[in-house]
């Protein structure tokens, strides 16, 4: 293999990993706080459209998908998501949610199942399928822009397996951030109900952002780096809101911190409750 | 007829289920566009605008609740 077919396979590799980071994350904080059969409906369907688009386009696919348009309308869904799932967990670190509701009573029933050792029953949740769908269709978009761009260069430079190479290191991506992910799956599981709801807001609302802001021009700095950052802000964000809101919770309303705490509940209880 | 509202109400609820939240980014991500295709803003501004905006959604609806939990009790 020559130099510059290595040149290919590295560069592949280091720019689909974060694509697929991004990816992956999405699908990780669905799958935790929803179901996983959720989350890999989600990623099954974006890999089978993914999978029709390239055969259908092949190479053309750079030009034929908007792919702005795409960041455009996932960004604005992503933010949308995100930020009713921040009110919710926000409204509960404030203890302006009330312990005694409907969903309190759901989750602690659940988590008495769960203490007992029972099946929790899953079940496909329209908005952990949309959410993993969205962020796996547009990341690999994005890493299939990369293949062919890289291995195209390659290809117009004298080589003829550029692509092929370029696939290689995507797939080598894939995998690294697939396994990684499968070692921090566990620990994740046992962090609190809330506090997962709160960071899967943060989430959403920073890709959301993020995705959003490139499709309308923003040139983020350091482009992919700003993603930490647009995290880091609002945590910080939400942060403020947490102690400005406190004042306000009445002292006969306790904080949400028991039963919901731990265990998963379906969406719609979330999203339609 | 009713089915049909119940299924906007349905659409509504899953993509937001909040006025607030559902303007603001409206807006937000439209002033964005406007801001960038016509006036030809910094992207520095085009940041600040579109970042505060979202911002405002999320503190106007919680202040929302906020108020109207304390008429409640």
């Amino acid at each position: 293999m020559t130099g510059q077919l290595w040149a290919v396979l590295i560069a592949a590799f280091l720019a689909s990993t974060v694509e697929f980071v991004e990816a992956f994350t999405i699908v990780l904080v669905v799958g935790v706080t929803i179901n996983w059969r959720s989350a890999w409906v989600g990623t099954a369907a974006a890999a089978a459209v993914l999978a029709v688009l390239v055969a259908i386009f092949g190479t053309a696919i750079v030009l034929f998908i908007p792919l702005q348009a795409l960041r455009f309308v996932i960004g604005l869904l992503l933010v949308l998501f995100g930020l009713k799932w921040l009110k919710k967990a926000i409204l509960r670190y404030a203890g302006l949610k009330a312990i005694h509701d409907e969903e309190a009573i759901y989750e602690e029933n659940l988590a008495a199942m769960k203490m007992r050792g029972e099946q929790i029953p899953t079940r496909t949740d329209p908005f952990g399928v949309a959410t993993s769908f969205k962020s796996v269709l547009l990341e690999g978009l994005e890493v299939a822009f990369i293949v062919i761009t890289f291995g195209v260069q390659a290809d117009t430079g004298g080589q003829s397996k550029g692509i092929f190479i370029a696939a290689l290191g995507a797939a080598a991506a894939c995998l690294l951030v697939v396994a990684l992910g499968a070692f921090i799956r566990a620990p994740l599981q046992r962090v609190p109900e809330n506090t997962l709801k709160f960071v899967v807001g943060i989430m959403l609302t920073s890709f959301g952002t993020f995705w959003g802001g490139e499709s309308l021009g923003i040139l983020w700095w350091h482009e992919d780096l700003s993603l930490p950052l647009l995290i880091l802000f609002y945590l910080a964000v939400t942060g403020i809101l947490i102690q400005v809101l406190k004042p306000y919770a009445s002292p006969r309303t306790p904080q949400m911190v028991t039963g919901g705490d731990q265990i998963q509940k379906p969406l719609e209880k979330e999203v339609l409750g | 007829m009713n089915a049909i509202l119940r299924g906007i109400k349905a659409t509504y609820n899953f993509f937001s289920g909040d006025a607030i939240i559902l303007s603001t980014v409206l807006i937000a991500f439209a002033l964005g566009f406007f801001l960038d295709k016509v006036v030809g803003v910094s992207s520095l501004v085009l940041t600040i605008v579109f970042i505060a905006l979202i911002v405002l959604g999320l503190a106007l609806t919680l202040s929302r609740e906020a108020l109207s939990h304390q008429r409640i009790h």
